[in-house]
């Protein structure tokens, strides 16, 4: 083992050059893999160091439509040190008289105990309690300086919400509580839960939550209580999260953020390991003469093997340090920049799992794609030095099959380990395996073909040369295609990712939305609103539907919290309305509606979409959740719902009697003039002062900031992975390079000029690219296609335009790469190549 | 009684040998019985791919014969392993390739030392630096294959065949790349360390005074032994 060793060290100190491809590809698959485990860390530091706070308590029991029963608050007092009562629901906060000026708010109606963590700033400063106690009987209140402005206040003015006046005590500048910070759709406004009662705005049937907050006692675990929470309150629609969960309104982001990122890293792996193979065939190649004068001088297989095997860990050790530093340093450097652009507070710092964790995998993806040459290595045989054969061909002995076996199983573990889903990566897997057979197949077909068309060549040199190297037996032309095809495919599907991704966010933004929202229209209020709408030339349109908000709690009779993958539909409170005959516009895709006058027992419309992914059909049933009652329906059709239009688009539709009695409100979407917005606007607000109406165009531009931050983030993690990407080619240029610098020097010693072997390079290149690419394309497609469906959730639509690109580019990059490469054997003698050969 | 006479150095049995070739198969050797006696310096000529190198070949144990058998020291080489010959010619012979085939990633020194490792001896650099003083090259031990001319690449080679002691020297054309002064410097040390340690010698040649000094000269033509 000492002799192995001490040869290996040997070899190296005059071969490090020759790992250059190596140390490049392997550092950057495991750059992509720290980057990624980095980034994900700081992430969980940065929400376990502000969840609680930003939660506003260790805990936060959420209820929609109504205050915590006495049983619930009950238990609530008795498990938690402290408990706080916020109010949340949006409303219209009026300032003036009769030039009235409205602004859409977000309120959040607090207790004494408010904050549990954390505090409010004020401007002028003063104490919260203070503020809110109000002036000469009339309440107080604190909102945001942009609220105030926009309403024309300044402290110590007075304005309106629903019926009721507070005082303007203080400007809010600073608050803890800022989960949903991001995506709120107005700026807030804290005011006395006590002092609303008067305002009209909490009345049965209105759309508000109530949010329980707990400071648990030191030492409790959060887990428990949740579970004791359910036990004790089965049926009761009582939502849970804690400081360790993620944050309200965040899950769909933080979602496809991290699926994004896992698939960033196993693109940056894969394409690694296809640099890592390449070079270590390229290395091989250069190293048969030297291994067989060594099997000539008395060296066994295994020490051959050993020597080799030795120097690839060596080389290995040092990309993997290479690659820590780079998926690291940059972090760290630039951690203000990127933090900015996360939707989340993120920590950066030195992480030790996400190290450690990078360095297996780059020990891993090592090892699986050099085991197979270095196998080949103790097969290489000493006739070798007087005639070209005696090379390694064929599989390797049983013990390297079964290490390779070994090590990809346990590759497998750890990428079902990090991205967590083991569906997804045994499909990835699955599809390596596939498109590495495709293209094994294009590449002996492109072989077959070439040799076929050489009748075509006839008179053209370059294009003789350029077939007959892509012919030759033993060549280089299998691994090539098979090194490009990998690497181009992998690279073609992160672009489709990227830009379904793009596309599914920015398809969020509401094209043909309404002109308004509007929520909270009481049901003795409908009547009159539709009637002040009516005879109004400017308004388009204007559909209203009863609201109310239940959780699905079992489907089939399964709850819920065991139905496997979590859809979305599954997670928080969902729109329910009911009708007696199907809305307008209504698609029905299965079964049929339910008769206009039923009262039989709770029928259901569900969403077909959603329908899919929870495998429900017509016959089914589905629980619902709704004020604390649970509904059990029997799914009698299907609907085709649009919910990217920011249109009224509820999931589960009821018959009516299902729901006789419940109290609700009803929301209306209107669209009308852009010139009589304004009017309408004014007029609606003053004639129902309890009733919100949302302008879209504020929440549309508060949701393109949004998508628009995390458009930009997803596109400069995919553009620095294609670029690494695109360095790894260069070095698959370089396979069967010692073949045609040979071949070179043969061509040119009988006379074939620089022009035409160039040619003929530049032939090779685009003949074993079009194997290579087509092949590539499908794979990038079909790869692009199960992320996005399997892992994201979101619509697949092929992006040709970035799949040319990709594949397109990735060809152009290795064939320029490849002239690169040739320069050298071009402008030298031939005598001199000829020479070094011999 | 009488005393049997010495086993032969290297004994070879009706050998051929077929090589695969892009038009089918090619013979290159055809039953080919030669004894080469221990001590006895043999000389193996004949036109270009008459077959002379892929005898020595096969006698080296680097090409495995189709047919009949190949006997070195006693040892069957067709019955061991490809590992099994490796270890024997570690242990019992040195070759020299008429292009060297030095490692070009090692110094002149580690290139002589490496066999002398790979049989695990204990000094093996102070005795790797006396074989090449011994061939002239005290000076180079530092230098890399690239750094040296071809003579000078011809005395490593040899220093390297020589460094174990083998009782089996094989030599393929050892001087065809090199020039009239450099051939005959190399060919004398060849010679020179053949006597000094007693080494069974078999060199390809296509020289006539190369030829001339070994002690028995057999002519290959076609692949066959021809008187």
């Amino acid at each position: 083992m000492t002799l192995a060793l001490r040869l290996a060290l040997r070899d190296l100190r005059g071969a490090l050059a020759s790992f250059r491809l190596f140390l490049a590809a392997l550092a950057v698959g495991v750059a992509a893999i720290a980057a990624v485990g980095n980034v994900t860390a700081a992430i969980e530091a940065g929400l376990a160091r502000d969840g609680a706070t930003l939660l506003g308590g260790d805990a936060e029991i959420t209820l929609t439509y109504r205050f915590a029963r006495p049983d619930e608050r009950a238990f609530m007092d008795a498990t938690a040190a402290r408990v706080s009562e916020v109010v949340a629901f949006r409303s219209l906060a009026v300032a003036g008289g009769d030039a009235a000026v409205r602004a859409l708010t977000e309120v959040r109606g607090v207790d004494d105990a408010y904050p549990l963590l954390g505090e409010v700033v004020l401007d002028p400063p003063m104490p919260l309690a203070q503020a809110l106690a109000g002036r000469d009987g009339t309440p107080g209140a604190v909102m945001e300086p942009v609220l105030a402005s926009r309403l024309g206040l300044t402290p110590g003015d007075r304005f309106r919400l629903g019926a009721r006046d507070y005082v303007l005590a203080a400007r809010l500048t600073g608050w803890p509580d800022d989960g949903d910070g991001g995506f709120g759709f107005g700026p807030r406004l804290i005011l006395r839960t006590a002092d609303l009662a008067g305002s009209g705005l909490i009345a049965e049937g209105t759309l508000f939550s109530t949010l329980y907050r707990l400071r648990l006692p030191l030492g409790t675990d959060a887990a428990t209580v949740h579970a004791e929470l359910d036990r004790r309150f089965p049926d009761s629609g009582l939502r849970w999260r804690d400081a360790g969960e993620g944050l309200p309104g965040t899950e769909q982001v933080v979602d496809r953020v991290g699926a994004f990122l896992m698939l960033l890293g196993l693109a940056g792996l894969a394409v690694g390991g296809v640099g890592v193979g390449a070079a270590v065939r390229a290395w091989l190649a250069r190293r048969v003469t030297t291994i067989a004068v060594m099997r000539t001088l008395g060296a066994t297989g295994p020490v051959i093997a050993a020597a080799h095997l030795f120097q690839i860990a060596l080389v290995t050790l040092a990309g993997i340090a290479l690659g820590l530093a780079l998926g690291t340093l940059p972090l760290l450097l630039a951690a203000p920049a990127i933090a900015a652009l996360l939707p989340l507070p993120a920590v950066f710092g030195l992480y030790p799992v996400p190290l450690a964790q990078a360095t297996s995998y780059g020990l891993l993806v090592a090892a699986l794609f050099t085991l197979w040459p270095l196998a080949r290595v103790e097969r290489i045989r000493p006739a070798v030095l007087i005639r070209d054969s005696g090379g390694a061909g064929g599989w390797p002995r049983w013990p390297w099959l079964l290490a390779i076996a070994a090590v990809l199983a346990l590759l497998v573990l750890a990428a079902v380990r990090f991205t967590g889903t083991a569906r997804l990566t045994l499909a990835v897997f699955a599809g390596i395996a596939v498109t590495l057979g495709l293209l094994a197949l294009a590449g002996h077909a492109t072989r077959l073909v070439a040799r076929a068309s050489r009748g075509l060549a006839r008179g053209r040199p370059a294009l003789r040369l350029a077939l007959a190297s892509v012919a030759a037996r033993g060549g280089a032309t299998v691994a090539t295609v098979l090194a490009l095809g990998l690497g181009l495919g992998t690279l073609s599907a992160v672009g489709q990712i990227e830009g379904n991704l793009r596309a599914s966010l920015l398809a969020g933004l509401p094209r043909a939305a309404p002109s308004f929202f509007v929520l909270d229209i009481q049901p003795d209020q409908i009547d009159a609103f539709r009637a002040r709408l009516a005879g109004d030339p400017a308004v388009r349109s204007l559909e209203a539907a009863p609201m109310l908000r239940g959780i699905i709690s079992a489907v089939n009779g399964v709850p819920a919290a065991d139905i496997p993958g979590a859809p979305w539909v599954l997670r928080g409170d969902r729109g329910v309305t009911y009708a007696a005959t199907p809305p307008e516009g209504t698609v029905l895709t299965a079964g049929a509606w339910w008769p206009e006058d039923y009262t039989g027992p709770p029928q259901m419309s569900f969403s077909a979409a959603e329908a899919e992914t929870l495998g429900l059909h017509p016959g089914d049933t589905v629980t619902v959740n709704i004020l604390g009652r649970e509904i059990t329906a029997t799914v009698t059709s299907l609907r085709r719902v649009e919910f990217q239009s920011l249109g009224m688009g509820f999931v589960i539709v009821l018959d009516p009697a299902a729901l006789a009695g419940a109290p609700h409100s009803w929301i209306a979407t209107l669209t009308a003039d852009r010139a009589a917005e304004a009017r309408l606007f004014d007029n609606l607000t003053a004639a129902f002062p309890n009733i919100t109406v949302i302008s879209t165009r504020a929440a549309a531009a508060r949701v393109a900031e949004v998508v628009g931050k995390a458009a930009l983030a997803i596109r400069v993690a995919a553009g620095v992975t294609l670029g690494a990407g695109f360095l790894v080619l260069i070095g698959v240029a370089g396979t069967g390079e010692a073949e045609r610098r040979r071949e070179t020097a043969i061509a040119r010693s009988l006379g074939a000029s620089r022009r035409v072997m160039l040619s003929s390079l530049v032939l090779r290149m685009a003949l074993i690219g079009l194997a290579a690419g087509v092949v590539a394309l499908a794979a990038g497609f079909l790869g692009g296609w199960a992320v996005s469906r399997l892992a994201m959730d979101i619509a697949f639509h092929p992006v040709w335009p970035q799949a040319v690109a990709v594949v397109a580019g990735g060809i152009a990059v290795a064939t320029l790469a490849g002239i690169g490469l040739a320069l050298g054997p071009l402008n030298a003698r031939p005598a001199s190549l000829l020479r070094a050969r011999e | 009684m009488s005393d049997s006479p010495p086993e032969p150095a290297i004994m070879l049995r009706d050998v051929g040998l077929t090589l695969a070739g892009n038009a089918g198969p090619v013979d290159i050797l055809h039953g080919i019985t030669l004894d080469v006696a221990r001590g006895e310096a043999l000389g193996l000529v004949g036109p270009s791919g008459s077959g002379k190198s892929s005898l020595l070949m096969v006698m080296a144990g680097l090409e495995p014969p189709g047919r009949g058998s190949v006997t070195a020291l006693g040892r069957d080489l067709g019955a061991l392993s490809e590992d099994g010959r490796a270890l024997f010619r570690r242990d019992h012979m040195g070759v020299v390739f008429q292009s060297f085939h030095l490692i070009p990633t090692l110094t002149a020194l580690e290139n002589v030392a490496l066999p002398l490792e790979l049989a695990h001896v204990g000094d093996a650099m102070s005795r790797a630096r006396g074989e090449l003083a011994a061939v002239g090259l005290a000076h180079r031990t530092g230098h890399y294959p690239a750094q040296l001319s071809g003579g000078e690449q011809g005395r490593v080679a040899l220093a390297r065949a020589a460094a174990t002691r083998p009782e089996l020297l094989l030599a393929d054309e050892p001087t065809g790349s090199l020039d009239a002064a450099s051939g005959q410097a190399v060919m004398d040390l060849l010679f020179d360390l053949r006597a000094r340690h007693g080494a069974t010698l078999v060199l390809v040649t296509h020289s006539p005074e190369l030829a001339a000094r070994c002690d028995r000269v057999v002519r290959i033509e076609d692949g066959r032994i021809v008187p």
